[in-house]
């Protein structure tokens, strides 16, 4: 029978041999005052970054692998997917990451940047793993991942590893210090955008919105018990050409009821822009139907 | 005994100068201000405390609690939808010489869209109310402007209470101006 004592060795081992290859795949962004975030070393010159996390900066200096300072140029943000991009002057090179699936009780490692160079990691679970959830920036997360882990605010942004090794996805903060994990999936998604326009092309009606209960005289007609009420209207928007005005109540788009705004948020990507869209709305008592072509989303 | 602890108030009553850019903004904090407990006071006034709304009055020496400004000199600073019990536990800490900040947005954390709760959604009419409360208008002057009875005002006021959780015509028109901002899809 084995030495417990030696089961404890290894398992400290293969820890410390994890940290030393985390090692190569985070930089330190300096945030001023002394303070730094992490960044994910996601491809030669492209590191990865929490985008509430990250400053309004042009540029940043990083601290990569091993204690080189390194300047880097904030190259793209997407809010809704909690994912920015910076581009490095230099190379910053490390080994493909490998993707893997997070499961709730699996073991999670989340590395960070020390600052100085090094990895600092943090060991524990994965309380959660669900399905795919949006954000309140209205964008679209693979998969629902909360650890079992305490974060400094400096290890932000720093790839979480399972127990083979295997990248789940980079941390960062939800509500109430919650730490959760922005998942390989989404990240793998929207950075190739971020590299290539610097941004995520949306799908744009330019309308504010709100929920609001269907008055009871319009339920039948309506065949659902809410809607959302067209609060402003942009000037020129694409909602203002097909004649939509504030008060408009709208009920469903292309037949996708919106009954629940998650559904309408995913009918509003990248592949909606140019589509022509067919709205019904509650105007003056009546459910009409009206048509607008979806334009693209400007930088927020 | 219960008398004496009754009459014990900890919570001082503090004379407060409002500062708003907006009528209605300032209408809007002077009753906060009143129904927490405190005096509303003139800007020329001796006040414990200016609470300044969207700038900040020039050259002001006193304990500033500002809505919606970023300024690391203020003693308390507080975002601009900030709630009744946020303003007023702002103006009492300030006033105590404490300091203080909200959180920022990204500090509250990346999280979830917040779908509406459907028992609380507000009908058309209710809103069409909200706003004329928001303006402070009267029961009788609502029921004029939009052309119903008195008593459907009442009973559109009563609902709206329900739904937002509020006691009174104010923090209904604040929880309302919250969950709107907190609820607003931009598509």
């Amino acid at each position: 029978m084995s030495d417990p004592a030696d089961f404890l060795a290894q398992l400290s081992g293969v820890l410390a041999a994890r940290a030393a290859s985390a090692k190569d795949r985070v930089v330190a962004i300096r945030a001023g005052h002394g303070r730094h975030i992490t960044g994910l070393v996601w491809q030669d010159g492209v590191v990865v970054a929490s985008e509430q996390a990250l400053p309004r900066n042009e540029e940043f200096e990083l601290v990569a692998p091993g204690g080189a300072v390194v300047t880097a140029k904030a190259a793209g943000r997407d809010a809704s997917t909690n994912v920015a991009i910076l581009k490095t002057a230099e190379s910053v090179r490390a080994p493909a990451l490998t993707a893997a699936e997070a499961q709730a009780g699996a073991i999670a490692l989340a590395a960070g940047a020390d600052g100085a160079g090094g990895a600092s990691m943090r060991l524990g679970i994965v309380n959660l793993a669900g399905g795919e959830w949006h954000s309140s920036r209205g964008g679209l997360i693979d998969r629902r991942i909360i650890l079992d882990i305490r974060l400094a605010h400096r290890e932000e942004g720093g790839p979480v590893f399972d127990a083979a090794g295997g990248c789940l996805g980079a941390s960062t903060f939800g509500p109430r210090g919650q730490v959760i994990v922005i998942p390989f999936a989404t990240i793998a998604r929207v950075v190739p955008q971020l590299v290539k326009d610097g941004r995520v092309a949306r799908g744009w009606l330019g309308v504010a919105l709100q929920a609001v209960a269907v008055p009871d005289a319009l339920r039948e007609s309506a065949d659902q018990p809410s809607g959302l009420m067209v609060m402003s209207v942009v000037e020129n928007g694409p909602a203002a050409q097909a004649g939509i005005v504030a008060g408009d109540i709208i009920l469903s788009v292309d037949g996708t009821s919106v009954h629940r705004f998650r559904k309408i948020a995913s009918h509003f990507g990248s592949d909606s822009i140019g589509r022509k869209a067919e709205l019904r709305l509650i105007r003056g008592g009546a459910v009409i139907a009206v048509q607008a072509t979806i334009a693209e989303r400007q930088a927020a | 005994m219960s008398n004496v602890a009754g009459n014990l108030v900890f919570a001082r009553r503090l004379r407060v100068a409002i500062h708003a850019d907006d009528p209605q903004r300032r209408a809007m904090l002077g009753k906060v201000v009143s129904e927490a407990g405190h005096a509303v006071v003139g800007l020329e006034d001796a006040a414990d405390i200016v609470l300044a709304d969207g700038s900040c009055p020039p050259g002001e020496t006193r304990n500033v609690v500002a809505l919606g400004i970023t300024d690391d000199r203020l003693r308390g600073a507080l975002p601009h939808e900030a709630g009744i019990s946020q303003i007023d536990a702002a103006i009492r800490a300030v006033a105590a010489g404490l300091i203080v900040r909200a959180p920022a947005a990204h500090e509250r954390g990346f999280g979830a869209m917040r779908e509406s709760d459907r028992q609380a959604l507000l009908t058309p009419r209710e809103a069409e109310v909200l706003g004329a409360l928001a303006e402070g208008m009267t029961n009788k002057a609502i029921a004029r402007r939009l052309d119903i009875s008195l008593h459907t005002v009442k009973f559109h006021v009563e609902s709206l209470f329900r739904k937002l959780g509020a006691r009174t015509r104010t923090e209904a028109v604040a929880k309302a101006s919250e969950r709107r901002r907190n609820e607003t899809i931009v598509l």
